[in-house]
Parts: C-alpha cells; sequence; structure tokens
C-alpha cells in the first residue's frame, strides 16, 4: 500500500499536534466536560463477592432530592460490554444493573444529586436487601462440582447457552497431526505456568457525562477506546435511534484495552440522566475503578517436542483462563490466545490448543496490551529456553530455527483471521540485538557469584495489526473517513478513530499529508464524534495506523482525484498527466504537470476556484477495511540484577528492537516501546490484584495505587542504559509501509525478564509476578 | 458542619469562596475551573493533582481547601503563562515526546520544575528519583526524564 516516493513527512520526528494542549493540561478528557445543569452521579456498589438482591429501597434517598436508579428502572436487555466481534460470536450475560451481585464492587444502584457530597449521602441511604451467597474465587474450585454457580443460562447471540461448572466457553483448535509430531521429537518439554490479575491501573478512572436531549436523544463524553460501540449499546438498551445518541470523541488518559468495551459506568451515566432529564456526570473513585475492569489471569500448560537439532516438531497448549463475573468475550480471548501461540514458531504445522474460560466472583476480566499475547508468550518463550538448555543450543539460534516468518501465516485473531507474513525484522533484530547487547559474554548461572547476581535473557513476540484477514472473520474491522481540502490548501480530516496517546492521530495527518502533498501544518484531526463519522470498530488490536492510517491512506487518495480533476480543468490539462507535490517555500501542496513541473498551481487556488466557480469542495468520503493483519515484531534483551540477600531484582540496562515496517512518528514508537517496557517490569515482578477471598471478596489493595505497586521512574533502567533499535523493514499492505507496534512492545518483556533472571541465579520461575519474596523464598530452596 | 470562607490567589487572581471544610484543594480547584490540574486517584498515590502551593510542589488532592486561605496557588497552565522554567519544561515535554495519554503531563511538569528550582542538576538518577512520587503509566518515564535533564541542563548554563 503505497510507495516511499513522496513520503516526506511519514518517518520524520515532529512535535505531536496535541502537545501544547496537553502540556498545558487544556485538553479536555471526560472528566473535564461540565454542562451548566448537570447533577452528579455516584454508584453503590456491592459489598459482597456473591448475593441475591433482595430489595432496593430508595424512599430516603429520593426525599433528599436524588435521582435513583435501580434495576427496575431499565430495560432488561443482556449485553456484552465488548461489541468488535461479530453479533453470532458474542455471549450476552449482563444487564446495566443487576439482579445479583456476581463481585464485590460490582454496580448495585445509582443516584444522582446537586452535589458529589449530596450524591454520596443519598447512596448511602439506599437500603438495600441482599441474600449472601457463597463465593468462588479461582477457576479449578468454580469447575468443581456443587461449587457456587453464577449463571444458570447465558446467551450466544440469539442462541440460549446452558452454563455447567461455571465454564463460560470452551475453545478447542487443532490443526496437522500433533500426535505425529511429538512421535518425531527427540525431546518433549512439559510445563506449567501461571499469569496473574493485573489491573489496568491507567491514569484517568472512566466517566462518562451524558446529556439528555430535548429531541428524546443524548450526548455522551465518555473514557472510550470506540464512540461508535458506546453509541451503539447506549442507543439498544435505552431504545433512541442511533441518530439522535450521539457520543463525543474525547481525549483518554490511557487505554491499555481496559475501554475496548463500553464501561460499565456509562450505561448507568446515562440512565441517570435519562431519569433525570438533566445531564449527570459520572466519574468513578480510583478505588470504583479497581473494581471496574482486570486483566485475564491464565493456567498454561505447555508441550513442546523438539529434535534434537531443534526443530520443533509439534505443540500442545492447554489455557485455563479465570474470567471473573462477567464473559467480556472469552470466546475471542481464547482464539486469540491460540494464535498468539501458534504464530510463533512454525512447530511443523502441528498446533493442538485446548482453552477453557471459566466464571468466578472477581472483578470482570477483559484486553490488557496484548490480549493474552504476554501471557502465553511467557509460557512459550520461558519453554524455550528450557529446550535450548536441555539441547545444549543458544537460545537465539533455537529461535532463529523456528520463528514465523516472511512467507508463513500468521493468525492475527485467532483461528479465523489469517494472512500471509509479507514483512518480518525478526532475523535482524535476533542478529544485531545480539551484537549490541554483547550475547556472546553471557555466563551460565552456574558461573555467577556473590549476592549480586547479574543475568541476561532474551525473548521476541509480536503483535497483530489490526483484525482483517483476506477473509472476514468473527472480528469486525474497518474504518471510515471524511477528509476535504478547505479553500486555502489546508485539510480537515474527519474520523472517529480514538488516539490513546500513542500518536494515533499524529500517523492519520501524516499520511495525509503525504498522500496529499501538503505541509503538515495543514492538515487537522477535526474533533469528531459519532454523528459525523462513519465507522470505526476500536482503537485496539494494534490498529490505529494499519487500519485507521490505512483509511485515512485510501480516502486521502480519492480527495487526491478530485483535486486534479478539478486542477485539470483549470490547467486545461488532462488529470493523468497531473500530480501533487509539497513546495515548502510556499507553504502549500501544489499540482504540477508531470512532464513540465514549471506549470503548477496551487492546491489552496484550485481549492478556491472550484468554490467560487461553485463546482463543489474538494472532499471524500469512505469506509475502508484492511484486508491483511501483518505481525508486528519485537525482541527483547534484558540484563537483571537479583539480590540473593532480598530477593529484588533490578534493570541495569535493556535492549529494546522492534518492527513496526515504516515508523510514521519515530520517537512515538520509541515511545511506546519504553512505555511498554515499564508496564512489562510491573507485569513480570511487582503487579497483582489480590482478594480476600472470603464472603465479602474484595481487594486487598483497597484501592490505592501505592498498594497496587506499578513500577515507578525509579525502577526504570537509567536513561542511557535503555537503547531502542527499528529493523529496516516495509510492509507492503501498510500505509507507507508501517504497520503497527503499541501491543507488541508489551508481549516479550515477562517472558526476557524471566529468562535474564534464569540466567542470573539458576532458577526457573513459572508464576508471575515475581516478587522479592517468591524470588527469596526460591532461592533459599535453592541454597544459593 | 458549616462552610469556610476562605480566599486563594490562584494562577495570580485571588478568589473567594466558601468550602466545605473537608474539601480538598484538588476539587476547589477543579471546581474553580482550573481543570489542567486532573485527579487521577484523590489518595495522594499518583501525583497527576501536583500544583506549586506556596511556593512548593503539594499533591493537591491530600491538601485541604481550607490550609490555602490566604496562599497562593499555582497550576501548570498559569505557570506556563508566566513563568520561564515552566515554559521551557512544556517545550522540553512536547519536542522529547515526553507525552502520551498526557493524563500525568501536567502534574510531572511541576515535578520537573520543583527539581530544578531546588537546585537539582542534570544528572538522569537524580531526576528518576524526584520524579519518581508521579505515575505515569504510558511512557516508561524515560522521555520525561530526557525533558527534564535538557531543561535541567539549560537552567545550569
Amino acid at each position: 500500500m503505497g510507495k516511499m516516493k513522496g513520503a516526506q513527512i511519514v518517518g520524520q520526528v515532529t512535535a505531536r499536534k496535541d502537545g501544547v494542549a496537553k502540556v498545558t493540561g487544556q485538553l479536555p478528557y471526560a472528566s473535564d466536560i461540565n454542562i451548566p445543569g448537570m447533577m452528579y452521579g455516584v454508584v453503590l456498589r456491592s459489598p459482597y463477592a456473591h448475593a441475591e438482591i433482595v430489595s432496593i429501597d430508595t424512599s430516603e434517598a429520593e426525599a433528599m432530592g436524588a435521582v435513583c436508579l435501580t434495576y427496575e428502572d431499565i430495560n432488561p436487555i443482556l449485553y456484552n460490554e465488548r461489541s468488535v466481534s461479530v453479533p453470532d460470536a458474542t455471549f450476552r450475560d449482563r444487564t446495566v444493573l443487576p439482579k445479583k451481585a456476581r463481585h464485590f464492587g460490582e454496580p448495585i444502584a445509582a443516584v444522582a444529586a446537586e452535589t458529589e457530597e449530596e450524591a454520596y449521602k443519598a447512596m448511602k441511604a439506599l437500603k438495600v436487601e441482599y441474600k449472601v451467597l457463597p463465593a468462588v474465587f479461582t477457576a479449578e474450585e468454580a469447575m468443581k462440582p456443587g461449587a457456587p454457580q453464577l449463571y444458570d443460562k447465558v446467551y450466544l447471540g440469539d442462541k440460549e447457552v446452558k452454563i455447567e461448572n461455571n465454564v463460560a466457553v470452551i475453545r478447542n483448535i487443532e490443526e496437522g497431526d500433533v500426535e505425529e509430531g511429538f512421535r518425531q521429537a527427540d525431546l518433549i518439554v512439559e510445563e506449567t505456568y501461571k499469569t496473574q490479575r493485573t489491573y489496568h491501573s491507567q491514569l484517568e478512572t472512566k466517566g462518562a457525562v451524558c446529556k439528555p436531549e430535548p429531541d428524546g436523544g443524548i450526548t455522551i463524553w465518555a473514557t472510550a477506546q470506540s464512540i461508535h460501540a458506546n453509541r451503539q449499546l447506549i442507543a439498544q438498551i435505552y431504545n433512541i435511534p442511533l441518530s439522535k445518541v450521539n457520543v463525543k470523541r474525547t481525549a483518554i488518559g490511557g487505554g491499555f484495552g481496559g475501554s475496548i468495551q463500553v464501561n460499565t459506568v456509562t450505561p448507568i451515566c446515562a440512565g441517570l440522566a435519562l431519569k433525570a432529564r438533566r445531564p449527570v456526570k459520572l466519574i468513578s473513585a480510583r478505588e470504583e475503578d479497581f473494581y471496574s475492569h482486570a486483566k485475564y489471569p491464565n493456567i498454561f500448560h505447555v508441550k513442546l517436542g523438539v529434535t534434537k537439532d531443534g526443530i520443533i516438531t509439534a505443540a500442545h497448549v492447554k489455557a485455563l483462563v479465570e474470567i471473573g463475573a462477567h464473559h467480556i468475550q472469552a470466546l475471542a480471548y481464547l482464539g486469540c490466545v491460540s494464535g498468539w501461540f501458534a504464530s510463533l514458531y512454525k512447530y511443523q504445522s502441528n498446533i493442538k490448543f485446548e482453552g477453557k474460560a471459566v466464571y468466578t466472583n472477581k472483578v470482570p476480566a477483559c484486553a490488557l496490551q496484548g490480549y493474552g499475547n504476554p501471557d502465553v508468550n511467557f509460557a512459550i518463550e520461558s519453554t524455550i529456553d528450557i529446550i535450548a538448555e536441555k539441547l545444549n543450543m543458544d537460545p537465539i539460534e533455537l529461535r532463529l530455527k523456528n520463528y514465523r516468518g516472511t512467507g508463513d501465516e500468521f493468525w492475527g485473531q485467532g483461528p479465523t483471521i489469517r494472512s500471509i507474513i509479507k514483512s518480518c525484522g525478526v532475523e535482524e533484530s535476533l542478529v544485531k540485538g545480539r551484537e549490541l547487547f554483547n550475547w556472546k559474554e553471557r555466563t551460565k548461572p552456574s558461573e555467577k557469584t556473590g549476592h549480586i547476581r547479574r543475568g541476561i535473557g532474551v525473548a521476541r513476540g509480536f503483535h497483530t495489526s489490526g483484525t482483517g484477514g483476506p477473509k472476514e472473520g468473527e472480528v469486525i474491522d474497518y474504518s471510515s473517513d471524511y477528509i476535504k481540502i478547505n479553500e486555502d490548501g489546508s485539510v480537515d480530516v474527519v474520523c472517529p478513530v480514538v488516539d490513546h496517546g500513542g500518536g494515533t492521530w499524529d500517523a492519520i495527518t501524516k499520511i495525509v499529508a503525504d498522500v496529499l502533498q501538503v505541509p503538515l501544518d495543514m492538515v487537522e484531526i477535526s474533533p469528531s464524534d459519532t454523528r459525523t463519522t462513519g465507522y470505526d470498530v476500536c482503537t485496539h488490536a494494534t490498529r490505529g495506523v494499519f487500519c485507521g492510517g490505512g483509511a485515512a491512506y485510501f480516502v486521502a487518495h480519492k480527495v487526491k482525484e478530485r483535486l486534479l480533476e478539478f486542477a485539470a480543468r483549470i490547467m486545461l490539462e488532462n488529470p493523468i498527466d497531473l500530480d501533487v507535490m509539497r513546495d515548502d517555500e510556499l507553504g502549500q501542496g501544489v499540482v504540477y504537470v508531470k512532464n513540465f513541473p514549471e506549470k503548477r498551481i496551487t492546491i489552496g487556488k484550485v481549492a478556491k476556484t472550484a468554490q467560487i466557480n461553485s463546482w463543489g469542495t474538494i472532499a471524500y468520503a469512505d469506509s475502508y477495511r484492511q484486508k491483511n493483519c501483518p505481525p508486528c515484531f519485537v525482541a527483547h534483551f534484558v540484563e537483571v540484577e537479583v539480590n540473593t540477600k532480598t530477593g529484588e531484582i533490578s534493570f541495569p540496562k535493556v535492549l529494546i528492537y522492534g518492527d513496526c515496517g515504516t515508523p510514521v512518528n519515530p520517537d512515538l514508537v520509541e515511545g511506546q516501546l519504553i512505555g511498554a517496557f515499564n508496564r512489562g517490569m510491573g507485569f513480570a515482578i511487582y503487579e497483582d490484584t489480590l482478594y480476600e477471598e472470603n464472603e465479602i471478596g474484595n481487594l486487598k489493595c483497597h484501592g490505592y495505587m501505592v498498594d497496587y505497586k506499578t513500577p515507578t521512574s525509579y525502577e526504570m533502567p537509567l536513561a542511557e542504559n535503555i537503547i531502542v533499535r527499528l529493523a529496516d523493514t516495509y510492509e507492503p499492505t501498510g500505509p507507507f509501509g508501517a504497520k503497527g507496534m503499541g501491543e507488541a512492545a508489551f508481549s516479550s518483556v515477562a517472558a526476557a525478564i524471566s529468562n535474564a533472571i534464569y540466567n542470573a541465579i539458576g532458577i526457573r520461575f513459572t508464576e508471575l509476578p515475581l516478587t522479592p519474596e517468591k524470588v527469596l523464598k526460591a532461592i533459599k530452596e535453592k541454597g544459593i | 458542619m458549616s462552610e469556610i470562607n476562605i480566599t486563594v490567589t490562584v494562577n495570580g487572581t485571588k478568589i473567594n469562596a466558601n468550602v466545605k471544610p473537608e474539601m480538598n484543594l484538588l476539587k476547589f480547584l477543579r471546581s474553580q475551573g482550573f481543570y489542567d490540574v486532573k485527579c487521577g486517584c484523590e489518595m495522594g498515590d499518583c501525583g497527576t493533582c501536583t500544583v506549586i502551593f506556596n511556593g512548593s510542589s503539594v499533591k493537591s488532592c491530600i491538601t485541604l481547601a481550607a490550609q490555602a486561605d490566604g496562599g497562593t496557588v499555582w497550576t501548570n497552565k498559569g505557570l506556563g503563562e508566566v513563568d520561564e522554567l515552566t515554559q521551557k519544561l512544556q517545550k522540553a515535554f512536547v519536542e522529547h515526546g515526553s507525552i502520551q495519554c498526557g493524563f500525568c503531563t501536567p502534574g510531572m511538569i511541576i515535578a520537573g520544575k520543583a527539581y530544578i528550582e531546588k537546585g537539582g542538576k542534570p544528572d538522569r538518577n537524580e531526576i528518576k528519583k524526584a520524579i519518581s512520587g508521579n505515575l505515569c503509566r504510558c511512557t516508561g518515564y524515560k522521555k520525561i526524564v530526557d525533558a527534564i535533564y535538557d531543561v535541567a541542563e539549560q537552567m545550569s548554563k
């Protein structure tokens, strides 16, 4: 898609367009929206992990002047907060407010009042009678006979599904001949790995502002990764025509997958506003946000067979996933996890995956950067190192022998969305990376001494860029744009794509600036909402640049066609003889005659002439679907120091090798890679949401961010020891050769850290996070 | 409890208001329209609400509005209009790509200002320590440290 010719801005470091607004704090997030006459909403949350709601008495709160919202007030439509999968592949198990609480902190009722304080007091005045039920907190316990049951039935599309033993969904996938593959193996390695329930810990808590409109509609500002997903769900629940539900795009204070689904509080806020017939603002407190969503925790059993020459002949992965109280698409999750596992190595195409997802009385689990990829990557990349040691082979050599690269099949979104890899930086990143990191000086664990032990480790990963395949699958993927050239040659881009901060909007403006050959400061992303834009599924799956940018690339070319038609009329030329080029001196794009470049006219002049002659505006609107989902690759080389007296781990040095095709915003790609390394450190050694496993079932951190430890600046390696390199690749199906990066950046951090720890102390850890207690215990057991 | 009348000079403008004794400075500032002061946790954990109060950087969520009576508060936006150091930091954050979602940015800039004003040197390790009370989930901090380092270096010349 596109040639590098003329791509002068894509690939350059430029100051981000929202930079000034962000550094001065002037960019509004949902919580910064204020409407005259606005009320404040507060949610009453369940004090039990599992309880029937017998009755809710709102009379006292109403006597205080509050507007109250309970189950009774809302159309009991069953839905799934996540709508990126096609309806037939989407489980539905929840309503806006429940009849039964299924986790501590689940919203039970809500109130709106004139001030936050009054709303809080009114919430305290709600009287709820609960019948407390026994609760269950682990997948293993939940599947046992006689375990407390969260659901009798749910729906898959329109089909009723009976729930037994809390099993939400099973997904098994088998390809090739796994048994034969294992027969060909000289060595079979099996290991079980566990990854934990982390919390997104995005700095902006989830919230919404909803304003009922005189025509019966509603306007919404919400923490969202997709404005159209919010619009469609609110319209469905409250039975309002889509044309009257307008969701405004705002800045979002961190996504990380936590707002792919419509946040639980948004339909509640809408319900309050519609009932009160007044605008309502509802912003989660930090503790409430902890009870909104978390990452899926997993137990993986991995079995790999390998020949003595290091060719992996078969792979079998069993996944047991604990999904919490609601199904935010574990079907899609299991499919994706099978794909992340299947696409990492060739396994001679002998692959078996058995996935099971189980309900428990915990916070609903959802995507968190990578959608299970960092989890299964930890399992596979740890196993690869185990195999390398057993074969006495260099772990990098083993990876180079087996990775899926150019020409191989890649599962971008589980088994139904596949594509062929066309660009691949794996070899470059491993081969050049090992030179840069002095890999050959790596010593064995047995050669280390002293109480501070250094080790280096490697792991490689990837993520998809978007969810489009040559054939449509079970995940929806397309984007839309309206692009117009103004009468001074500047360009407006109206698009629904949300930018979490990764630089998606900058990428889109750069792509449009290069297609139309106008200076970057002549292209702006317009404020937008669901009324003024076509559909975009969501900024998820690392699809912002590849799919959002891909659609902008397509529509900008259509605009260019119109531009050349109008220019040809003015210049008395044939449009096919014309092209555009950027004229930096004029600060404009110009249309010129290809064989006679001195004959030219500015784009602004063309647009102005078209306007005063009443030919029309040079504009185009369309949707576009990427028919490919190229993997963006990454390799992490990590040096750790393990303090054998305390079990603490520090990070003297890291090399991150990324492959995003053409880096549209090179500095922001670097920022993605470093930011994901920081979160990967948290995933590897710090973070977990621990529960009191009793009938209350609350979080032990009580909503304190300091008690949910994330890595701060202090724990990061010194800035000069964070080395980032980008592979020199070009993705032919991406806009100007670009593919994604965001989630790939996170995929192999934990595995690389764990492999480095093994290299330091000779202990293989299989359960994250590797907290000092856990590390110290293992060190003592080993007698180091 | 009855309300307390306070007068606070925010970004150079005197504001008189009645506040509840338990109201924190963060809520007060936002109620007065200073939306560049962000609320990340309201528990003193994250630092997004950092402002300059009577010359020192404080987390406004764990400072009572009533404590600010008779005092002076500067927010990042207000400082950006008058204070050269803040302007340099704001510019450096844009140039170094130190921003992603932007939610921590106003507080982080104040943390950088406080470090440099206390005589902080262009020393990346010291900067790392100085800003460790301000959380950022997006960037991994490196580019934030780079921006503060750059300005600390400019100021030390």
